[in-house]
This record gives C-alpha cells, structure tokens and sequence, in this order.
C-alpha cells in the first residue's frame, strides 16, 4: 500500500502565522468544532458521510465531517446554486428526496438500506447513480446523475479546502503576505512542502 | 492598500466599504446625467470617462464594494462569494456551468476575480463574415478600437513582452514582461521551442513593477479570488474611485430591477432594491453594463405596452446569439515536480492557431494559455466535468504537484439558438430567472479537437505525459450584439440601442463574435470608446447638463 502523501514530514498549519488573519480564521475554522447542523437530519448526514468515503476515497471522520457541515451550511444558505439543469428540483429537494431514492434502491437490491449495506455494495450502487443506470421507479422524479454530480462536487470541493488534504498533496496553501519567491522549475520557496528522500 | 479617500466622502458608498445610510438622501437623487446598470470591466470604464468629462454619473451595483484587505482570502472555497451565484436555469446540449468560472458580482464585476490576461482582439476578429463567409462582421474595425486599447493599455499599465508576434499590436507593451515565469510556462515555452511553435510571456493586467500606489505581484497565485496585494487590476481598484474622485456615485447592493420608459418611448431611468425597498433613480442617459445574462433578462423582464417584446427588441435579438470560449484544460504528467498552484495563473502563451488556416477543416483558431490550478478548481472540474471521483480522483490528486497544464481559449461561432431567454421561475425580486441555452456547433466541435492535440503535442514535447482532458468554458459574449442593421442587432457601432435613443448597452453582450482569445480588453475598449460618443454627442447638442464642461478634453 503506497503512503498517501508523498510529503510525510510537511504541514501546512505550521505556516499559518504567515497568513493573513482573514485566511487564517477560514482555514482554522475547517478543523472544527463544528456548529449543529441546520438542514441535514441525522440519518442524512450518516449517509453523505459514506457516500464522501467513496467520493474522496478517504475514511477519516475528522476531515469527512467538516465536508457534512460544508454541505449542510450550502443547503441552509440561501444563496444561489450557480445554475440548475432546466426540469431539475431545487437542490434541498434533490438532496433530500435523492437520499431517500438511494435507500430505497438499496433496500430493493439488496434488502437493506444503504448504510447496512457493505462498503462494495455502497459503491456500486454509487457508481450506478453517477452513470445514471439505477433503474428503478423512484429515479423518474430525482434525476440520478445530477443528484450524483450534486452531493460529489460538494464533497470534493470541502474535501480538497482541508488544511490536512493541502498537506498531503504538497499544495503551499495560502500565500499572502509572503507570496512566493522561487516559482521556476525545480526551486522552491523554503517553506513549501519537500518530498522524503526515499520516497518513490 | 484601501487609505482614506477624502473624495469618497461624498458618496454613498464609501471605498472602506461603509455605506452612508441615506439613499433617499443621493447625491443624485434628483436626476443623474448617466445612470450606468453594473460595475464591472466596462461599467468601470464608462463611470470613469464620464465622470471625468463633467457628466453627472451614478452607478448602481448588485454587489458589495468589496474592501479587498478584509474581504479577500487566499481561499478558493470561501472565495466563490466574488461570483454571480443566483440560480440560473441552463439548458442545451453543453450546458454553461455558471457562477465563479464566469460571472462576477460586486462594484469591479468580473475583473476582481479574472485571471488578468489582457489580449486585443486581432484584426480578423471584427470581420468573420468577409473573411471566412460565416457569422457576422462587427460594425467596427479593428482600428476604431486602437487608440483605446492603447490608452487603456498605459492606464492600467499593462505588463507584456517587448515584442508579442501575433496580430496588429506586436508590443512593446507598457511595463516590462513578467519576470522570472512559473514553471509551468516554463515548461509551455519549452514544448513550443521543441515544436516550432512560437510562444511568448502572456500581456497581463498585472504589475511587474510599482505603478499607481500599488506594488508589483507577489506570485500568490490567487488571481481567481481576488488580489490581497492590489498588484493585478480590477476595476474596483483603479477606475472606480478614480470615478469618485471625479464625482460618480456608486451605489452598491442595489439590485436594478426594471428600466423605465415613458411615453414617448424614451428611457427616464431605472428601479432598484436596497434591503427590500424599491428607490427610483432617475437619469437622462442609462447604460446597461450588466454583462452577458442579466443585461438582457433585464431588458425582456421590462418589457411594455409600447415595447412589448422587452426593451430594445425589435430586432428580436435581445438574448439571442450567446456565445462562450472552449476553456478545455488539457493537463500532462510529469518526472518531475510542476507544482501549478505556484505564480500568476498563466504567464506563457501562443497564438500560432489563431488565424483560419483552411486546411484544418474548421475557420477561425484559438490562444493557448499555460495555465495554473488550485486544488480545489481541480479537483471539483475532475469531479464535475470529467466524471472522475473516487480512486481515480484521489490518485490524480495525490500527484498533483507533477501535473502541468494549458487552456485553451478557442472561438465560439454565434448561434441564434443559444440564448437568454425568461422562465417561469422567479427570484427573490419577483424577475424571472433566466435560461440559458447553449450546444457547440460542428465548427466549434473541430476547433476544440485541434486545440487538444496541440496543447498534448506540447506538453509531451518535454516529456509530459498526455493524462486527462476537462471540457471547460470561459467568458460569455454576445446577447445584445451590435451592427448597423436595425433588424439585426440590438445597438450600433457606439452600444446606443437602436429603438430608444437614450438607452445605451455596454460590456461583453455587445460582441458580434467571441474571438479566439480573453475578451476584457476588448471589452474596455468598446467601453472607453462608447464613453467618447457619449461626450461627443453632448459637445455637439448640448442637451445633458454638464457641470464644468471646461475640463472636458
Ligand atoms: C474566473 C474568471 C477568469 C477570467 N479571466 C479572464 C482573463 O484572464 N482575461 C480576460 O480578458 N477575461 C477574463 N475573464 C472575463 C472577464 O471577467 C469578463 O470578460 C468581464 O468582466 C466582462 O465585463 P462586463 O463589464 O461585460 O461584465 P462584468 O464585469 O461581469 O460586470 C457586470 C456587473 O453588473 C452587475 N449587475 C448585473 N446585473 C445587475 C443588476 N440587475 N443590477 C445591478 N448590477 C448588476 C454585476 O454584479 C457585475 O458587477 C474572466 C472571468 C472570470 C469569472
Ligand atoms: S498572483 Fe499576483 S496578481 Fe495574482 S493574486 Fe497574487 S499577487 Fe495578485
């Protein structure tokens, strides 16, 4: 099994004095404590919460659960969705019938629902969604692969704004006000992320 | 960095971002001379022209005045709140996604979250229908627009290569190339070399030294979410206090709701929203610079009895012709480190497929960009555009510091099918929302194909491996296009709309074709050059008061 990060001795945080306060205060606030949630019940949240497992292909609670709250607090906002395919429901509705739609499609497959489900099961019903060849009745009022294209875009977005992933994958993070210095191949500034010297 | 301004006392709105509680108390409250609708890339412009040349000009904004020292974050989550992101309906074969990666939303509009680079359109671009037999051309030239990118260009001091070997203006631009480049372009130019491609530094509205107050960049790399330091332009930092200084009012989370015609079919001025109440500003001269979606949903939404099918439509061409770029992100893997979050986005560039070259089998071309990514812009496009989640996903972004990437920004032909037309479903300000139509046509189709190979060819020219390609878009144009032929278009060759005289449409609604590279300095061009119309016709008739008519130039 490969490590997953190529970069096991860097952390972004230990930066974090050099970032503006602004930033600094939004990052900080992805690590928890999380306020209650204000639209998802608790079985829904139980369920993105697999469903991010899949998505991101990581099961640490600690990151899983700021994306939850992230996908809560876009449902509470009533700030707009960008753009919304014409015939497709408001994205609360999509959501939380599309949940529904997933239990129900587990239970007919597989006799329970998704969260008793094992984690194969779970993602193949997921790729099912994101390819849109669920059939099943319930499907006729959620469109599937919008509903998948929803919650995993909503998902990868928090996912990838966490301060541990951004560790893991070498990215400098915020940058104001230092900037960088060395931006030319092969260089970098002293304070960037530096793979391990035995690392393939 | 946001000091005092003494002259924004004056105003409304206040450049700190604090807002002097008074609207039924405006500066113009009586009548304006200008009333211009938005205040982005062109908005800007036209307030600072005017303002300049004595007219009274009020601006109504949707958005925030954004401070950019507290706003800002080097965050590209919490950052998507410099967007557009009101619900719009899409629809087509290719439907747009909309919000951050096209609209802007607050006093700068799309400048405070564009990537900067800051091309003129060549001079083929204004003649599509002479040149290769399709669209349209433009009811301009090229050279009416020359002197005002130049003018632009010095205004904002545009940094680029001393010699730019594509199109009419081959440089030397304003301010020196930006120095060193990220390596990313680097590797870009080096692929071009191999190839025998000609590349070159990208013209930024960027600083590559101090100019104005403002320091030179810093390479954070956050150009999408706003610039912290003031190095890259908006026009929330450069035209529109200059516009305050010179006497504009800016009214800012004001949403204009409706344009107002009188009897005599001529415009007296607009409706808005601030904290759930209407205000009506009144104005001899309104300019709609609402971009490319919500300028025509405005104008069908007031629509008449005299103007039954909307404001400035009879031509029928109000939201029709909606054209974006191919924006495909074409990425390659490397030995080595790349690390794409590092420096201004794009800093390297070729327009060598730019021109029709009848033996591609397509007309018209497209820019190469070197282009960086954060990773939340990736990882979400993987997600939402390429349909890669999961291992998949997760292996690609645990490599994403070997990535390298070039965009392309390829021509659009117009389409009269794609369109901004009106829904059933209304908004929070009872306007209906809009739906936005959008498929690719054959021509497009080839031109993307030929862009992705030869970014690819490009990329493994240094040892890159071809990896994964996004179909993205960039930029909207079109909707309210110009011409001289009433029953063809929406306004003519200065953006004054055809049926009301005193109604002009001003930002990128008014292009007749997409070009085949970033369209804001053509844009500002359209802008600086309508805002000389508009003080030239009040020279000649004297009709719009004008309170020092002796400043004027
Ligand atoms: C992420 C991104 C990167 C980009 N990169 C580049 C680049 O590198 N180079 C380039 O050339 N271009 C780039 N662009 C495109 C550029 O931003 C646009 O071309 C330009 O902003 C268009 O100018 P405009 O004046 O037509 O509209 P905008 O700048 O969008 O301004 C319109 C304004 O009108 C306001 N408005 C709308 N409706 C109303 C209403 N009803 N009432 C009041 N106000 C209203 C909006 O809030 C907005 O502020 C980029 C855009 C984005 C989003
Ligand atoms: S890269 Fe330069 S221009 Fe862009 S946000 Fe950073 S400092 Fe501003």
């Amino acid at each position: 099994m490969q490590e997953r990060t190529r970069y096991i001795n860097y952390n972004v945080l230990k930066e974090k004095e050099h970032w503006d306060d602004h930033t600094r205060e939004i990052v900080l606030k992805r690590l928890g404590p999380f306020i209650e949630y204000k639209f998802l019940s608790e079985h829904e949240t139980k369920m993105i919460l697999a469903i991010a497992e899949h998505i991101v292909y990581d099961e640490r609670k600690e990151i899983l659960l700021y994306v939850v709250h992230n996908l809560d607090n876009t449902l509470a906002s009533p700030i707009g969705e960008n753009q919304r395919k014409v015939g497709i429901p408001e994205h609360k509705i999509l959501v939380r019938q599309g949940l529904k739609a997933v239990d129900k499609f587990a239970q007919k497959q597989y006799g329970v629902s998704f969260l008793e489900i094992n984690k194969q099961q779970q993602l193949s019903v997921l790729t099912a969604l994101s390819k849109g060849e669920a059939m099943q009745m319930e499907w006729q009022s959620i469109p599937q692969k919008e509903l998948f294209k929803k919650l995993a875009t909503e998902i990868v977005s928090a996912y990838y704004s966490h301060p541990t992933v951004w560790s893991e994958i070498g990215y400098g993070g915020p940058a104001y006000p230092r900037g960088y210095v060395r931006v030319e191949t092969g260089l970098t500034d002293p304070w960037e992320a530096k793979r391990d010297a035995n690392e393939a | 960095m946001p000091t005092k301004h003494d002259f924004v006392q004056h105003n409304c709105d206040h450049y700190d971002g604090n807002r002097y509680d008074h609207l039924d108390k405006r500066k113009y409250g009586e009548e304006a001379d200008i009333c211009i609708v938005g205040a982005g890339a062109a908005g800007g412009v036209l307030a600072y022209e005017l303002s300049q040349a004595g007219f009274k000009v009020v601006v109504i904004e949707a958005g925030p005045f954004w401070n950019p020292q507290t706003d800002f974050a080097s965050d590209e989550l919490s950052m998507h709140s410099l967007a557009w992101n009101d619900t719009r309906l899409v629809a087509g074969n290719n439907p747009l996604a909309m919000g951050h990666n096209n609209s802007g939303r607050g006093v700068g509009g799309g400048t405070v979250h564009f990537t900067g680079v800051f091309y003129r359109f060549h001079e083929s671009d204004f003649q599509l229908r002479t040149m290769d037999g399709v669209a349209d051309d433009w009811p301009i030239t090229y050279k009416d627009l020359e002197p005002y990118y130049e003018k632009i260009e010095k205004d904002i001091a545009v940094s680029g290569p001393k010699h730019f070997p594509w199109g009419p203006f081959q440089g030397p631009y304003p301010y020196p190339e930006r120095e060193p480049i990220s390596a990313n372009s680097e590797l870009f130019r080096r692929g071009c070399e191999k190839l025998g491609i000609r590349s070159a530094v990208a013209p930024l509205a960027i600083l590559s030294a101090p100019f104005d107050g403002r320091p030179p960049c810093i390479n954070r790399g956050f150009c999408n979410q706003g610039c912290l330091p003031n190095a890259k332009f908006s026009t929330l930092i450069h035209y529109i206090p200059k516009a305050i200084g010179h006497g504009a009012e800016v009214l800012s989370d004001c949403m204009v709701t409706q344009v107002v015609v009188d009897k005599s079919g001529r415009v007296t001025g607009v409706t808005f929203i601030h904290d759930d109440k209407e205000y009506f500003q009144k104005a001899k001269i309104t300019i709609i610079s609402a971009f490319c979606i919500e300028t025509p949903r405005l104008l069908l939404h007031s629509a008449c009895p005299m103007f039954p099918n909307g404001l400035a439509n009879s031509s029928g061409m109000v939201g029709k012709a909606l054209m974006t770029h191919t924006g495909h992100d074409i990425y390659a893997k490397f030995h080595d480190e790349v690390r794409i979050y590092k420096g201004t986005p794009v800093m390297a560039v070729s327009q060598e497929f730019y021109e029709t070259d009848k033996s591609r089998g397509f007309v018209k071309g497209y820019t190469l960009n070197a282009h960086g990514s954060r990773p939340l812009g990736l990882a979400k496009n993987l997600v939402s555009k390429a349909d890669i989640w999961g291992e998949k996903l997760y292996d690609i972004m645990r490599d994403y510091n070997f990535y390298a990437q070039i965009t392309m920004v390829g021509e659009v032909l117009p389409d009269n099918n794609n369109s901004v037309t009106l829904s059933n479903e209304k908004d929070e300000y009872g306007i209906p929302r809009p739906i936005i139509t959008f498929s690719y046509g054959e021509n497009d189709n080839k031109l993307i194909v030929h862009g992705v190979q030869k970014a690819n060819e490009i990329l493994e020219a240094t040892g890159g491996k071809p990896a994964f390609v996004i179909p993205d878009t960039g930029h909207l144009m079109g909707t309210c296009r110009m011409g001289n032929n009433s029953s063809t278009s929406v306004v003519d060759g200065f953006c004054r709309s055809h049926d009301i005289p005193n109604l002009y449409i001003c930002s990128a609604a008014v292009f007749v074709t997409s070009g085949g590279c970033n369209p804001t300095e053509t844009v500002m061009a359209i802008a600086a050059r309508t805002a000389d119309y508009i003080i030239e016709e009040a020279k000649k008739d004297g009709q719009y008061g004008m309170r020092k008519t002796s400043s004027m130039t």
